[in-house]
């Protein structure tokens, strides 16, 4: 492409040329903003979901501090119904899905021996497009007046957006443009991270890695990037077609000229299902990673653990109506959506039963991320079983839209997911940083967590039973649902202390003067052959595999009853001498994937704003695709 | 080790459970949304539904929890610990611990496709029919076969009347967005939908009054769309419908309460 | 674009073409759920002006006829790229664009009869889902011209060469995308009426 030498010389190039040198040492602001090196675009996400983790959590207080009581005067309905929207949304495509990239961005590539991702700055743009898509929605809280008169613009018609609450004649005002705008945004980041994944995994193994040499954590990584690229483009759609009705005036939704309500929901869900698997695969691929590190063996049926992530992934596109139980389809449709719900049950089951037998006759060393992961079980199990009530579906019609509802899905998202990827977190933590969490913090953080979530869920459970539907602001006396309303926000309050025990176990992490070893945790799998943390080429020689577990197999041989026995020299690495790292060439940084990001959110202001703002972020966006194209990725 | 951590380990667990299922069960029957104490057949049969499901996942549920938590503590690293075997996996095992839970949960199937199909039937022949309509934020309950002296048939607002032991035809609309119409105590749930007519039928075979809530956030009012449902002996049942038909047929409207009619999309 | 020639790949796929393939997978969900809604709401207009009022059938096949060809003289400047035809790639190129910009002209054209003729966005569910399906595949075919000119460009700049083939490849690959889609399109809205 473009050769350095015979560009025209220009004082802007030559200006961002040095930005890019600088960065490429890994100093200053600008190394960040530059960056392609899947490490550090996998902590920006982290450190991005864990502050909007935080932002949702309040939204969660608020919430609970509006529903402690009954008749309480905390919110009107108006702010309720923006909270818990942007609760909602936020914690899904804010918290969860980002957290789960930040790992896939993290792990990856070092599972698989490889030096980074496919698309380098791809990556670095899907990480810029999701900062600039939860920025742009939540933006809107301040649309609304003055926020410090509680005069809130966010969306409000709930994370599911039903039409045709959401057009604009019952949504009026720029929320639900927000919100559909935002989501778009947001699909775009996570559908270039599920292309990029898919080919990483498929395409730069190291060699001797087949498909079944891969970690569990890679194999969720690929089913969940597969979703991701099927299930968005539904979601798109559906989210351009309320956007035609609202801006634009069309039917898609509009029952007067024809058009059915029940559209959304179907297009919702069948996005919506499969989005609920992606949300927690990845979680699952952590908890079969940390399972086996702590108890010392490796996953009871590796293969079995795989198909039935597969199966999941294909049987999550048959199931999708059953949100939609109550909305009239019919006894036909109601069987065919009850029958594969309930079959969908079983290979979620199955991992449950792999996991307890990794464990069974382990040798489990009880430390932070084993007790997360130990939790996710406990947790998951709970909300796999309630999943299965629902899909009995005339008791479904009792359930559906209450609190019941609720329960079975924080069970799963929190107690299933937010509680694998804090494993997650405790586990890879020295990995990326060079120390670790403090070990006692953990414990607490863990047990106040666990002791706070079934405070605040387990009521809903009950809540539900008694008749107390979804997104209410509130409730009124004598439902018999006021101890258990209250029980659960004194939970929420509990979560949220064990959230700010986690935030001083960073901060005092952060002044240790121990440094992690590579392999504090005597790990199976390749990145704990890497020092800690991980130099930017990450592998100084790219390994060659011979089996599952590859790393394990360096340190440990079998004896005849299948008992480790150390290896003379295995062991986790500094780097061989001999090799010469300056030898490798790394992806340039670059800054076009942040010019092509801030196009669409620039985009998106103009069609709610001014037209004329839609050609300025148009504009910025083809610069920055050419300039991107145009770049030659490293010199 | 020893009898303390067993019951840590195996009884409590237990205990939990059982204590967290008599709390529900024993819930106060007064609670006036409680699904546990139906006052009617459709409700009847989805509780008796969830209890079939009910014991086998909490069965499940006690096994996994005691066995995850004996793992733990069984299997816990203690100094000098050998590395363990090192077990790949049991093919026997883990496919009996996938077709077991198979059965079951076919097993389940029966009862659920059976109930689906009773509760979704159209309302008998000789059921009382209702038109229920959802509007942002009232209940209209409509009887087309209960006529004034001017062929108007009877429309009330938020409390609907009906004969105990009788069945009912429910046929739902909304005028604007969709809302669902729900009293726990008499039967699940059914979405109100504008364009679209859902139908369902069901009974109250106690009386008293029922109350219910919109069931599908519908925007600012949803908390408070509420409507409670009355049922009734045969006498007394129609000496409502005729205290209502002198009174010109609007019980229960606010003033100024606009005509539904003209409201329409 | 990556300077290097294709990095050994586990697949033997290179990087790029794997990531093309599976992006005209997530698309053929995306104009599968357009189209589903244009299917779905086929007979459900309120008012018309309907299908068979406004449709003009030949002129449609006519532009239907240029869009096929136009993947005829894109696998031309393929062909010719990777036997270092540079001419030739100059021309085709500029021909597939050219026959492109026939196509959304035609489409441009159609577009504004059936406006004059009182249909739009608003008017009924035909409106609503035509212009809409349509016109998310003109901008599709837009962006495709975009892709072809910017390639035409290079290919002037001597930039274009048969070790850089795999960029033509690539956008032959999104351009019979494009077409095969308009096939489906043409066939299941313009041709096959209840």
């Amino acid at each position: 492409m473009a050769r350095a030498a015979e560009q025209k010389p220009s004082p802007i190039l030559d200006a961002m040329r040095q930005i890019r040198e600088d960065a490429a040492s890994y100093r200053g602001i600008w190394s960040w903003i530059t960056t392609v090196d899947h490490k550090r675009i996998g902590i920006m996400y982290g450190v991005t979901a864990l502050g909007f983790f935080l932002l949702g959590g309040i939204e969660a207080l608020l919430i609970r501090l509006q529903l402690s009581t009954p008749n309480a005067r905390v919110l009107d309905p108006d702010q309720y119904n923006r909270i818990f929207t942007m609760h909602g949304t936020t914690m899904i495509f804010l918290v969860v899905m980002p957290l789960s990239a930040a790992f896939f961005n993290l792990i990856t590539p070092l599972m698989i021996g490889a030096r980074d991702v496919a698309f380098p700055r791809l990556n670095a743009f899907s990480y810029w497009v999701f900062l600039a898509g939860g920025i742009f929605m939540n933006a809107s809280f301040f649309t609304g007046g003055n926020i410090l008169h509680g005069e809130l613009g966010a969306p409000d018609a709930g994370w599911f957006g039903y039409a045709p609450l959401t057009l604009n004649r019952f949504s009026p005002g720029e929320g639900v443009d927000f919100w559909a705008l935002g989501l778009q945004i947001l699909g775009i980041a996570s559908m270039a991270s599920g292309f990029n994944f898919i080919v990483t995994i498929l395409n730069m193994r190291a060699p001797g890695m087949t498909l079944f040499r891969m970690p569990l954590f890679v194999w969720m990584t690929l089913v969940t990037s597969f979703l991701i690229v099927f299930a968005m483009p539904v979601i798109t759609v559906a989210l351009f077609e309320l956007l035609f009705d609202r801006l634009f005036d069309a039917n898609f939704f509009n029952v007067a000229k024809g058009g059915t309500p029940l559209l959304w929901q179907h297009m919702f869900w069948l996005f919506g299902h499969p989005e609920v698997y992606i949300l927690i695969l990845p979680a699952m691929g952590i908890v079969s990673e940390v399972l086996p590190t702590f108890a010392r063996k490796p996953l009871f049926g590796y293969p079995f653990v795989v198909f039935s992530g597969i199966a999941i992934a294909f049987m999550s596109w048959g199931v999708w109506a059953h949100h939609m139980f109550t909305t009239g389809l019919g006894a036909i449709a109601n069987s065919a959506f009850g029958v594969s719900t309930i079959l969908i049950a079983i290979p979620t089951g199955v991992k449950i039963f792999n996991w307890l037998a990794t464990l069974w006759g382990g040798s489990i060393s009880l430390k932070t991320p084993l007790y997360f992961a130990i939790g996710f079980i406990a947790m998951f199990t709970i909300g796999g079983l309630t999943g299965v009530t629902h899909s009995i579906v005339p008791s479904d019609y009792q359930q559906q839209d209450t609190y019941y509802v609720v329960a079975h899905f924080h069970q799963v998202l929190f107690g299933g997911a937010i509680f694998g990827l804090f494993a997650g977190i405790y586990y890879w933590y020295p990995k990326f940083t060079g120390r670790m969490l403090y070990e006692g913090l953990g414990q607490v953080q863990f047990w106040l967590m666990f002791i706070g979530f079934n405070l605040t869920f387990q009521p809903m459970m009950i809540l539900g039973l008694l008749g107390m539907p979804r997104r209410i602001y509130s409730y009124p006396q004598g439902q018999g649902w006021d101890a258990w309303n209250l029980v659960a926000t004194v939970g929420a309050f509990l979560i949220a202390t064990s959230v700010l025990i986690f935030i001083i176990n960073v901060i005092a992490t952060a002044r240790r003067k121990e440094r992690a070893e590579a392999d504090p945790w005597d790990g199976r799998t390749l990145e704990w052959s890497l020092p800690s943390p991980v130099p930017a080429y990450n592998f100084a020689k790219i390994p060659t595999v011979h089996a599952l577990d590859d790393f394990w197999h360096q340190k440990y041989a079998e004896d005849e009853s299948g008992r480790p026995v150390p290896v003379a020299a295995g062991g986790s690495g500094e780097e061989e001498p001999e090799v010469d790292v300056h030898g490798i060439h790394m992806p340039s940084p670059s800054f076009f994937p942040l010019i092509t990001a801030l196009g669409l959110p620039i985009i998106a202001t103009g069609l709610i704003y001014d037209p004329a703002i839609v050609a300025v972020g148009a504009a910025v966006l083809v610069v920055g695709i050419y300039g991107w194209a145009l770049e030659p990725a490293s010199e | 080790m020893g009898a303390h951590k067993t019951f840590w380990t195996r009884l409590l667990p237990a205990i939990l459970l059982v204590a967290v299922l008599l709390l529900v069960l024993g819930c106060n029957n007064s609670d006036p949304q409680n699904t546990f104490s139906p006052a009617g057949d459709v409700a009847r049969r989805q509780r008796d539904l969830f209890n079939i499901v009910l014991w086998p996942a909490v069965a499940v549920l006690v096994l996994v929890e005691t066995l995850l938590v004996y793992a733990v503590v069984r299997f816990r690293r203690r100094k000098g610990d050998e590395l363990p075997a090192q077990v790949h996996g049991n093919s026997r095992l883990e496919l009996g611990w996938t077709i077991a839970p198979a059965v079951l949960l076919m097993a389940l199937t029966v009862p659920t496709l059976s109930a689906i199909w009773d509760l979704g039937r159209a309302p008998a022949a000789d059921a009382l029919q209702v038109k229920v309509t959802g509007i942002q934020w009232r209940w209209q309950f409509e009887y087309p076969d209960i006529k004034d002296s001017q062929g108007k048939p009877l429309q009330v607002f938020d409390q609907l009347h009906i004969p105990v032991n009788k069945e009912i035809g429910a046929h739902l609309q909304s005028l604007d967005v969709i809302h669902s119409f729900w009293v726990p105590k008499l039967a699940g749930k059914l979405d109100v939908m504008p364009g679209r007519e859902n139908r369902m039928w069901f009974n109250a075979t106690k009386p008293g009054t029922y109350s219910g809530q919109c069931a599908e956030f519908c925007g600012l009012g949803h908390a408070d769309m509420r409507l409670t449902v009355v049922a009734e002996s045969e006498e007394d049942f129609q000496a409502w419908v005729d205290d209502q038909l002198k009174g010109g047929g609007s019980a229960g409207a606010k003033p100024g309460t606009p005509d539904l009619v003209s409201r329409g999309e | 674009m990556q300077h290097s020639p294709a990095l050994e790949t586990n697949t033997g796929v290179d990087n790029r073409k794997l990531l093309m393939w599976l992006f005209l997978a997530s698309e053929c969900l995306f104009f599968g759920s357009l189209i589903g809604a244009y299917l779905l709401y086929r007979d459900k207009n309120v008012t018309g002006p309907y299908p068979k009022d406004l449709f003009d059938i030949p002129f449609t096949s006519v532009s239907a006829f240029i869009l096929l060809m136009s993947s005829v003289t894109m696998v031309l400047a393929l062909a010719a790229v990777q036997r270092g035809d540079q001419r030739g790639l100059r021309i085709w190129l500029l021909t597939t664009a050219f026959m492109g910009i026939l196509f959304v002209s035609g489409q441009a054209f159609e577009f504004t009869e059936f406006h004059r003729q009182g249909l739009s966005l608003s008017t009924n569910m035909f409106g609503t889902t035509f212009f809409v399906l349509t016109g998310f595949h003109g901008a599709h075919v837009t962006v495709g011209i975009l892709i072809l000119l910017s390639l035409f460009v290079m290919a002037w700049r001597g930039r274009l060469t048969q070790a850089e083939s795999l960029h033509v490849e690539l956008a032959g690959l999104y351009w019979h995308f494009v077409d095969i889609v308009w096939i489906v399109i043409f066939t299941l809205v313009y041709l096959i009426q209840p």
